[in-house]
């Protein structure tokens, strides 16, 4: 019973129960979305909603910072995995704020929001290998298919140069090619996090099921 | 043919504590103690004879004013830990 109880220990270690995905992955879907539709109906300014979405994720990044410094630690057991993934969070998140600050200071969204879908797919690769889950490592070559294909949106989307044409149909051009890479955007995220977050739940709940019948005896 | 067995690591308590030392980085004695159910000298007494034999590393500290002990498995104690899993072996192929 202690071996099995162990071996059970070291599986729920190896399994992650999703739900980090699936927030993460949906919160950044509905923007993309609502970023979409933003454009479409004419609501407020254009990145609007992905203010909205930096100030929550600031905010939250705030929150973790202070649970580090001040208050206090309870994990009595360090694991490699659990070392690996923290450290790949800091330079997940380090480097989105990088290619966020890029496109602040003029990379076109066109190629930073690919740039992040890459990055989305190399946390997913790392993480899909580490917990020997598949469905991430497909979804994560999915993913670079998907950022891939989005880095020639300007190419088919009204092609040729924005400068020869008047302002206010440069503009309009912009807004919908910015539409595209939002549903670009939207497709990486569902198949990248929230359909393998969704798989790793159900897997992670029939594994705590077997472990609580077991736990019980 | 049967191996000899590492008589360190053929004791009940001080092989629950390197099976559990191994899976992990590093472990507090409150863990250690909760998963083996042993008692607190028990544990300590075990965990000193792993100490002394090189196969762990003990880390004493304190923890916001509360005395904190950290183990943690030695490379030298990962390949006693794989002999003795090995030499074990030769006792269950025996037909």
């Amino acid at each position: 019973m202690i071996i099995q109880q162990m071996i059970l220990a070291a599986k729920r270690e190896q399994k992650d129960d999703g739900k980090g995905w699936i927030l993460w992955g949906w919160m950044l879907f509905i923007v993309s979305l609502l970023s979409w539709a933003n454009i479409e109906f004419n609501w407020y300014d254009t990145a609007f909603f992905w203010n909205v979405f930096g100030g929550a994720v600031a905010l939250y990044f705030i929150y973790c910072l202070g649970k580090v410094f001040f208050i206090r630690h309870t994990d009595r057991v360090k694991t490699y995995t659990g070392d690996l993934f923290e450290k790949l969070n800091s330079g997940f998140f380090i480097f989105l704020i990088l290619i966020n600050f890029s496109m602040n200071l003029g990379v076109p969204p066109s190629k930073g929001f690919m740039l992040l879908i890459g990055l989305y797919g190399f946390w997913i690769l790392i993480y899909g290998t580490a917990l020997n889950f598949r469905p991430s490592v497909i979804a994560a070559y999915i993913t670079w298919a998907i950022a891939f294909a989005g880095l020639f949106i300007d190419k088919f989307i009204h092609p040729g140069n924005l400068g020869d044409v008047p302002k206010n149909i440069a503009d309009a051009i912009s807004l919908e090619r910015f539409q595209w890479v939002m549903l670009f955007h939207a497709a990486a995220v569902l198949c990248g996090y929230i359909i393998p977050g969704h798989i790793a739940n159900k897997e992670f709940n029939k594994i705590n099921k077997k472990g609580n019948n077991i736990d019980n005896v | 043919m049967f191996n000899d067995l590492d008589p360190i690591l053929h004791s009940q308590l001080r092989l629950a504590v390197m099976s559990l030392l191994i899976s992990v980085k590093e472990a507090e004695f409150t863990f250690l103690r909760e998963k083996t159910n042993a008692t607190a000298g028990n544990l300590s007494v075990q965990i000193q004879k792993l100490k002394e034999a090189g196969y762990i590393d003990v880390i004493k500290q304190y923890k916001e004013n509360y005395p904190q002990t950290i183990c943690k498995i030695t490379p030298t104690g990962v390949n006693a830990f794989e002999l003795y899993v090995k030499n074990l072996q030769t006792y269950l192929s025996i037909k």
